[in-house]
């Protein structure tokens, strides 16, 4: 798989595609009715909105000059209430509004959130993580301001600028022409730049994702970084990122502000064209000095609308350069999926058989090359041999984290693929070589495999691990606070925790990916009794180099360069004088030597 | 106000730039009554008075001033965003800088989501801010006041009868100001959580489908993702109520002049003509009373944002060099523990400990899980510092050092490895940006991991993922212990470096090693006897005491806690061997 690191830009190939704005509407159809009901109130709103003009120039021309007091008084109260109703109109469009746009925005977010729970690790490890959330929370926030005013905008401003074409048409068709003519000048200057300003506003989500992912990662690393002192290198690379996203973002805004100099410019020479023509039409054609009047006032009223379209058109071009982004994510294929007509795993009794199994990460490197074996319920199973031969993949596979390439693996007979991935995990306790500790108590921490288990049986977990006795020694004990960085504990202490969390899952089959290599002899082999009595009849995965710990192990399986090389007890495999032979008579041999 | 401070002192830097988009706003502003009168005199002079040779004058005037007008716009709105991208990046380089100096114990209890959120969302407010918000409301602020310079002239009673409401405006927008903020403050507090919630999901990715329990992050991430719409809808909830009563605030402008101004004429206070001329210059009055509402909204949430920048801003690390610190001292790695005690809160991890090392040497760790060990280590670098006693580093106190060229000095391999999304060669050479190839190649041989970095298709131009996924754990720390050597450095921290790494792939590192170590020293943290038995010094630590010292002879000699583990480790091992012999 390529993969994708901070600095270097995510690209991306589709085509300015009216569809992405189509799955955003599609967004909006559940509040189809709140959005007509306001677009209605709003129009009406500016309809009464009109009235205050025409009410003031009654005043003027009329009542002040009749000294009609009473005409006054009513007119002001007349005045009063369009204000109360646009009051009202106002606050119910905000209240709507605001509810919609964050509504859309909740379940775009969460059509992601969910969707990226079903990519597999390969998904997770090709990019950098922090241009994985920049699109759940950045790039999806990036669209409020859309579709809380922008919809409304659009459809009232449309509303507007028919009615007002209309009535210009209508006041004088040969003026009212020459004034529209400036319109498809506008539309073609806006098509003119519209690549540069799309590919420009998609500059900047790619420049903003990777200043992002070096700040995960700078937060991340920090350990690393202020142990090697590398502060001012980092903040030369972050200074270069920082500066391409400020970059991009002047070079997109500068053509996005374009569009306001063309509005102006064309708007004003077809007024000017409107007066010069309506000074030479004067007296023909039904143009008279009224008409005239009566257009230059209207005129700008048609521009207003279209200048605040070219807001939206805008807001648009540069929506798109999101919604591409979180589109795609939402369109990216889970490989690992259920298959169709995958079943419910029945409870599982623990064999294991893997027939001749291959599988490659990537096309042309083979990392498990024919593999097979079986395992009877119940049996304890330890892989061996050098790092990176593949026994994590081994084990990866019977939880299928990854599909294979052919042959198969099977559990009580059945191919993992034609069960639930659900059902399947749901069974197996995992600890991986990489230990996560999540945000909140250790008790969440260790309760995470299984939500509704009690303290009890979490504790009966965390004593059976040799757990206890550091958490009990905390001055908050279980309820000590810890993050994703482990704070305060040591890497042996979380790889303790997340034993006890993959044991209180209640397994059928258990998988310890270099469980314990950062806990202490004397420690694991507590935990060694412990977990005798707890796996019982259930089947387990071992990797470690510890070979006190493989010893025990029912099978032990020699594995080298994607194959099983040796497999038997450790009595068998030590009479064969192999590599097995080799690896448990160095650590005595290389203690001699040194 | 303290936000407003702040963010003038980032624009200070660009005032020039900053001055002259403010002095062509107020250009473009007058420029703008320019159209309106010469339109008044197109339609007065030629159109009804018939003076057809001035048509073209005047269209020419009415184009220029807009062309001017247009340009000058575009400019002060690109300067204005010159000066927000400035200012905000000089906020983020000034996050990413305080950061970068916070001690592990604030990286221990603060999650990674909510510095993102800081460097992310919130530097969007301060954007919009100054992008937008400070000119808008100047802009605001000059047409008002400009108008009722204007009207005051024309007359002053009437004036002061319109300015009479702009209190209620005051007292509304003051209001507002003061019920929004706490409710942006809760927003801003919401997206940290959905910004963490989402950051950990993605983090923890692997365990998470190790469990299946992708439905029960979904429901955790469902929470916080509603909880944000929940914020915003409540934040709006404030807003209607204030929004559109401050329109219509500005609204009732007009009835003021219909009923007020109505009346003034007929009792001959003012003339008709002044009345036209008042309601002319209306709008130049209610826009900007009716944006005051939307504009202390934008206003607070600036504020809101800029509040959090500013907390984590003024966060002061704990670890720092000392005014007189020294400068320019290379280390020759003489190390020396004196009566060192170390606690996090009320837990005592580290105590009385004591021990002299010497350059050449190899001081060996080993004890239980959780005995302190790491802690030990890290002190060194000063990356904690102790609670009482004293370290010296070739009888120097560490906190008399630059604590940046301290850390110079020592190269640490950490227990929790961490790489980053980088080629390999990057990730080895991160300690030296600028070392050669050849030195990078040299470490990779040393730490074992030539073999399978030359393995790979790529070499040593494969790009790793973050944390250093796609490798396995004893590549990865093989790695991160080339990274250690390439720094050359006087104390060498290898803290359980080779735990994930087969014995005899240990063994031959162990040995290559031992010539890199003739003149420095070394600590190494491991469990296994065989990485720990050379070492000059042994160290048992048992619950953050020193419980045995000496060599593995001495240790074995002792028959106590180091003892016991060499036999869990080859205790039945003489035994089966024979065993198996015969």
């Amino acid at each position: 798989m390529a993969r994708n690191k901070f600095d270097i830009d995510e690209e991306l190939d589709t085509k300015f595609d009216f569809k992405q704005l189509k799955r955003l509407l599609a967004y909006l159809a559940p509040f189809k009715w709140k959005v007509v009901s306001t677009v209605l109130l709003m129009l009406a709103a500016s309809a009464v909105a009109l009235l205050g003009p025409l009410l003031v120039k009654i005043a003027i021309d009329d009542r002040v000059p009749n000294k009609d007091y009473a005409g006054l008084v009513t007119l002001a109260a007349i005045y009063l209430a369009t204000l109360i109703f646009n009051t009202i109109c106002m606050k119910y469009r905000i209240r709507t509004m605001t509810y919609i746009g964050q509504s859309v925005i909740y379940n775009i977010r969460k059509d992601l959130f969910v969707h990226l729970q079903k990519l597999p690790f390969s998904y997770y490890d090709s990019r950098p993580h922090g241009k994985i959330l920049v699109r759940v929370v950045n790039y999806v926030n990036s669209l409020s301001d859309l579709l809380s005013n922008g919809i409304i905008n659009l459809i009232t401003d449309a509303f507007t600028l028919v009615a007002i074409i209309c009535f210009l048409l209508f006041l004088n068709l040969k003026l009212a022409l020459i004034c529209l003519a400036g319109l498809p000048v506008l539309i073609a200057v806006t098509m003119l730049v519209k690549n540069a300003q799309r590919k420009s506003w998609q500059k900047v989500s790619r420049k903003q994702a990777n200043m992002n992912a070096y700040i995960h990662e700078s937060i991340c690393g920090i350990k690393v970084t202020q142990s090697f002192a590398r502060e001012d290198e980092n903040m030369k690379i972050f200074l270069g990122q920082s500066d391409d996203y400020r970059k991009s973002w002047l070079s997109a805004i500068k053509i996005q502000f374009l569009m306001w100099p063309f509005i102006d410019i064309i708007s004003v020479v077809s007024v000017t064209a409107v007066f010069i023509a309506g000074v030479r039409w004067l007296g023909t054609g039904g143009v008279t000095v009224g008409i005239i009047i009566a257009f230059i006032s209207y005129i700008w009223r048609f521009w207003e609308p279209v200048s605040n379209l070219g807001n939206f058109y805008n807001a648009i071009i540069n929506a798109v350069a999101y919604l591409e982004r979180i589109f795609e994510t939402i369109d990216e294929k889970p490989l690992v999926a259920n298959l169709p007509g995958a079943v419910e795993m029945p409870q599982i009794k623990g064999a294991v058989e893997f027939k001749d199994v291959v599988f490659c990460y990537e096309k042309d490197e083979v990392i498990l090359d024919h593999v097979s074996f079986k395992v009877e319920p119940g049996e304890t199973i330890a892989l061996v041999g050098p790092t990176g031969a593949g026994k994590s993949t081994v084990v990866n596979l019977v939880s299928r984290f990854y599909d294979i390439v052919s042959g198969s693996v099977e559990i009580d007979g059945r191919d993992v693929r034609s069960v639930t991935l659900e059902s399947l995990r749901r069974q197996m306790g995992i600890m991986l070589q990489d230990t996560f500790i999540f945000s909140g108590t250790i008790m969440d921490n260790i309760k995470y495999s299984r939500l509704d288990a009690t303290d009890e049986e979490a504790i009966e977990a965390a004593k059976a691990v040799r757990a206890h006795e550091f958490i009990s020694a905390m001055p908050d004990g279980y309820n000590t606070q810890v993050n994703e960085r482990g704070s305060r504990l040591s890497v042996g202490q979380r790889q303790l925790i997340s034993f006890a969390r993959a044991l209180l899952a209640d397994p059928r089959i258990l998988v310890l990916d270099e469980a314990t290599s950062s806990i202490d002899t004397r420690t694991e082999l507590a935990l060694q009794e412990g977990l005798q009595r707890l796996l019982k009849g259930r089947t387990s995965f071992v990797i470690a180099h510890r070979l006190s710990t493989i010893k025990k192990a029912d099978k032990i399986m020699y594995v080298e360069d994607g194959r099983i090389i040796e497999q038997g007890t450790h009595e068998e495999l030590m009479a064969t004088d192999g590599a097995y032979h080799k690896l448990y008579t160095a650590q005595y041999r290389l203690l001699e030597v040194s | 106000m303290a936000e407003f401070k702040w963010v003038w002192s980032y624009i200070k830097k660009y005032k020039y730039m900053f001055l002259t988009a403010m002095f062509m706003v107020i250009v473009v502003n007058l420029l703008n009554m320019v159209n309106p009168i010469v339109q008044g005199w197109l339609v007065d002079k030629v159109i009804k008075g018939g003076q057809t040779e001035l048509l073209l004058t005047l269209a020419m005037i009415l184009i220029s001033t807009t062309l001017i007008k247009s340009v000058f716009r575009y400019i002060y709105l690109n300067l204005f965003e010159h000066v927000s991208q400035n200012v905000t990046y000089n906020a983020r380089e000034a996050i990413f800088k305080r950061v970068q100096e916070l001690d592990f114990e604030f990286f221990d209890n603060t999650k990674t989501g909510d510095i993102m959120a800081r460097m992310t969302g919130d530097m969007e407010a301060v954007r919009h801010f100054t992008a937008y918000v400070i000119y808008s409301i100047f802009l605001h602020v000059i047409t008002f006041v400009s108008v009722v310079i204007i009207l005051f002239s024309i007359n002053a009673t009437f004036t002061l009868t319109l300015l009479a409401i702009t209190p209620v405006t005051g007292i509304l927008a003051v209001k507002l100001a003061g019920k929004v903020k706490p409710a942006f403050t809760a927003i801003r507090n919401q997206f940290s959580m959905l910004n963490s919630t989402v950051q950990e999901s993605i983090s923890g990715n692997r365990v998470i489908k190790a469990f299946a329990k992708e439905d029960y992050e979904i429901y955790k991430f469902s929470r916080e993702n509603a909880g944000f719409k929940d914020r915003n809808v409540e934040a709006a909830k404030i807003w209607e109520k204030y929004l559109p009563v401050l329109d219509s605030v500005a609204g009732f402008l007009s009835v003021v002049i219909i009923l007020v101004g109505g009346i003034m004429v007929i009792r001959g206070n003012i003339t008709l003509g002044q009345l036209v001329t008042f309601n002319s210059f209306i709008w130049a009055l209610n826009n900007p009373m009716r944006q005051v509402g939307w504009l202390i909204n934008d206003t607070q949430r600036f504020a809101a944002s800029a509040d959090k920048i500013m907390a984590l801003l003024n966060r002061e690390p704990k670890i720092k060099s000392s005014e007189e610190a020294l400068n320019g001292v290379k280390v020759e790695g003489r190390v020396e523990f004196n009566n060192v005690c170390f606690s996090y809160g009320e837990n005592e991890v580290l105590e009385d400990v004591c021990f002299k090392a010497y350059p050449g040497q190899t001081i060996a760790v080993i004890g239980p899980t959780g005995s302190g060990k790491s802690t030990l280590v890290s002190l060194i670098s000063r990356f904690y510092d102790c609670t009482s006693g004293n370290i010296f580093i070739d009888g120097r106190d560490i906190r008399e050092y630059d604590v940046r060229e301290l850390r110079e000095n020592i190269a640490v391999a950490m227990q929790d490895v961490f790489l980053f999304s980088d080629t390999i060669e990057g990730n080895i050479a991160y300690g030296i940006p600028e070392v050669s190839v050849e030195k990078v190649r040299w470490a990779a041989d040393m730490a074992g991991a030539r073999d399978f970095i030359e393995g790979f298709s790529e070499g040593y131009d494969t790009i790793i993922g973050e944390r250093g996924v796609g490798l396995s754990g004893g590549q990865r720390q093989r790695i991160a212990l080339a990274r250690a050597l390439v720094r050359d450095p006087s104390i060498l921290v290898l803290d359980d470096t080779t735990s994930s790494v087969d014995i005899e792939t240990e063994h031959t590192i162990h040995q290559s090693l031992s010539e890199f170590y003739r003149n420095k020293t070394a600590f190494v943290i491991a469990h296994r006897i065989s990485s720990v038995k050379n070492a000059d010094l042994i160290l048992v630590l048992d619950s953050g005491r020193i419980v045995e010292r000496g060599t593995h002879e001495e240790l074995l000699a002792k028959k106590g806690y180091y003892y016991s583990v060499f036999i869990n480790q080859y205790g039945d091992f003489d035994k089966e061997l024979t065993g198996a012999a015969c």
